[in-house]
């Protein structure tokens, strides 16, 4: 039986994988790394899993895949650099660009000094926690100026110590498209954007495929190192899609038969 | 370093923390220095970077050597020893409290120097935190040394565990297993100056790595020639070495 390390906090094991553990216990033999419980001897490695899934992104997650990945040949989904470019939006942003995909327009500046453009977005640089977005919304002028209350707390008072913060051009979009993709699957979707509907589920509805943003995904998940993940886009007034988020770790539990098809995906790369 | 280059006639702009905005603004400069590792600075680095703008040294090895981990794997991967490292939660200490051999010290994973760095005795002096990951190193007894490099030139100095940078150490002459290790460092990963700080273990006599970094202040350069022209030069031929490369290339 196909052996698989399942590496995960304590939020994911407890509300996210519940049918996917379910699942992958039929199929496999199953080993949890949790992070909050594991002590990590860098001198003693001892892995004898075919391959390891990674659902978390925090500190000892990213650096157990780094162990894996510097001490072994097991594969891991998804790499620690795809988990780190992921979340960190700022070097995200700097790869997809030089790479020709659109991505809103951005600037890292010191507290006090205002970006480059007016309509803006403040947003928290390193998204390595498990909290959501609670935006504080201001309009100055006839320009719309938001902030994420994490990015604000990692400035101000928070452990961080940045002394900057990071922009993200405002893109208005009627819709926040979504697509998730596990290997060579693509499953597209529309919501309304969280700014309008904090309760994104509810207006989420699963759309047809949109080539032009299968071929940008396909683009981002080579330069990523990504083999499981979901992009969202915006869609702008001129009809150009900016991607305004990558993520290494996606909720695969709305896709139909979601748990299944990872852990089937899991198992076919493992046999590799 | 900003003297010596105007002296010469090159124009130099200083970037700190109040006055760095990292946009396309920034594109103004030939090249930049990288001299802080700080995050803000290794963004502007891999921005720079990504428009094709020399940074010296470069921003990955500047982010390796400031994060532990990683610089960890580079030396172990020249078959260098390092100190064994232990990572996890309050809780996870807590429960494996027969793993732990004291004393450890707890440093941050990002970061380099003394600051941060603590003497872990035992697991009373562990900070009761539990939205933290602890990086834990066990604490090698033995002779520490500051070891500079400045291209081919080496200075060594003996100086006490734990203290920065900065405080005084005996200098020495440069033992040759020091030498090698520092070849082999500079050369696999094309330095052109750094610092490893190095512990030989009383009771083996083994060498141990337990910090590099990619640009101190040589603030304890005790040796013959003066660092900051040595510095300053290679970097300008390291400029000069890319462009021409990347004529070539293109």
């Amino acid at each position: 039986m196909i052996k698989i390390g399942l590496i995960i906090d304590k939020y994911h094991l407890e509300k996210k994988v519940k049918e996917f553990l379910q699942y992958l216990k039929t199929v496999a033999e199953v080993s949890i790394y949790l992070e909050e419980s594991l002590l990590l001897d860098f001198s003693r490695l001892n892995f004898n899993e075919n391959i390891f899934f990674v659902k978390g992104k925090g500190e000892l997650i990213l650096n157990l895949v780094k162990l894996i990945e510097n001490e072994t040949s097991i594969p891991v989904i998804n790499s620690s650099k795809a988990i780190r470019l992921c979340f960190d939006r700022f070097l995200n942003s700097v790869l997809l660009k030089k790479i020709g995909i659109e991505v809103p327009d951005f600037s890292v500046n010191p507290v006090g000094v205002s970006p480059p453009f007016n309509d803006y977005i403040i947003k928290n640089v390193i998204d390595q926690k498990n909290y959501t977005f609670t935006p504080k919304i201001q309009s100055k002028n006839g320009h719309l100026q938001i902030s994420d209350e994490r990015a604000l707390n990692e400035v101000i008072g928070g452990k961080q110590n940045y002394q900057f913060f990071y922009y993200q051009r405002f893109i208005k979009s009627k819709w926040e498209y979504k697509v998730y993709s596990i290997g060579e699957n693509f499953y597209f979707y529309k919501q309304l954007p969280v700014l309008i509907n904090p309760d994104k589920i509810k207006s989420r509805e699963e759309i047809n495929p949109i080539l032009e943003l299968k071929e940008i995904v396909i683009k981002i998940k080579e330069i990523l190192d990504l083999k499981i993940t979901s992009v969202d886009f915006l869609k702008s007034k001129n009809g150009k899609f900016y991607v305004s988020d990558v993520n290494s770790t996606p909720n695969f539990n709305y896709i139909k038969n979601g748990p299944k098809i990872v852990g089937n995906f899991l198992i076919e790369q493992a046999k590799r | 370093m900003n003297n010596y280059y105007q002296n010469k006639g090159f124009s130099v702009k200083v970037y700190t923390q109040k006055n760095l905005s990292i946009n396309d603004t920034l594109v103004e400069n030939d090249f930049f220095i990288l001299k802080t590792k700080k995050l803000q600075f290794l963004y502007a680095g891999y921005f720079l970077e990504s428009k094709g703008i020399p940074v010296i040294p470069n921003t990955n090895i500047s982010f390796k050597c400031k994060n532990r981990i990683e610089a960890s794997f580079l030396l172990k991967n020249l078959s260098f020893n390092v100190p064994q490292i232990l990572l996890g939660s309050y809780e996870a200490l807590q429960k494996n409290l027969d793993k732990l051999s004291f004393p450890l010290i707890s440093k941050p994973i990002m970061g380099s120097g003394s600051r941060g760095v603590k003497l872990i005795n035992s697991f009373h002096d562990i900070k009761r935190d539990f939205n933290k990951i602890f990086y834990l190193e066990k604490f090698i007894t033995g002779i520490h040394y500051l070891v500079y490099f400045i291209n081919d030139r080496i200075c060594v100095g003996e100086k006490i565990p734990l203290v920065n940078e900065h405080n005084s150490v005996k200098v020495i002459e440069t033992p040759s297993d020091i030498r090698d290790i520092i070849f082999k460092w500079k050369k696999a990963y094309n330095l052109l100056f750094g610092h490893l700080d190095i512990v030989r273990e009383t009771s083996s006599n083994k060498l141990y790595i337990v910090d590099p970094g990619s640009f101190p202040e040589f603030s304890n350069w005790k040796c013959e020639d003066e660092p900051i022209s040595m510095i300053c030069d290679l970097i300008i031929e390291r400029y000069k070495n890319i462009k021409k490369n990347t004529k070539i290339q293109g």
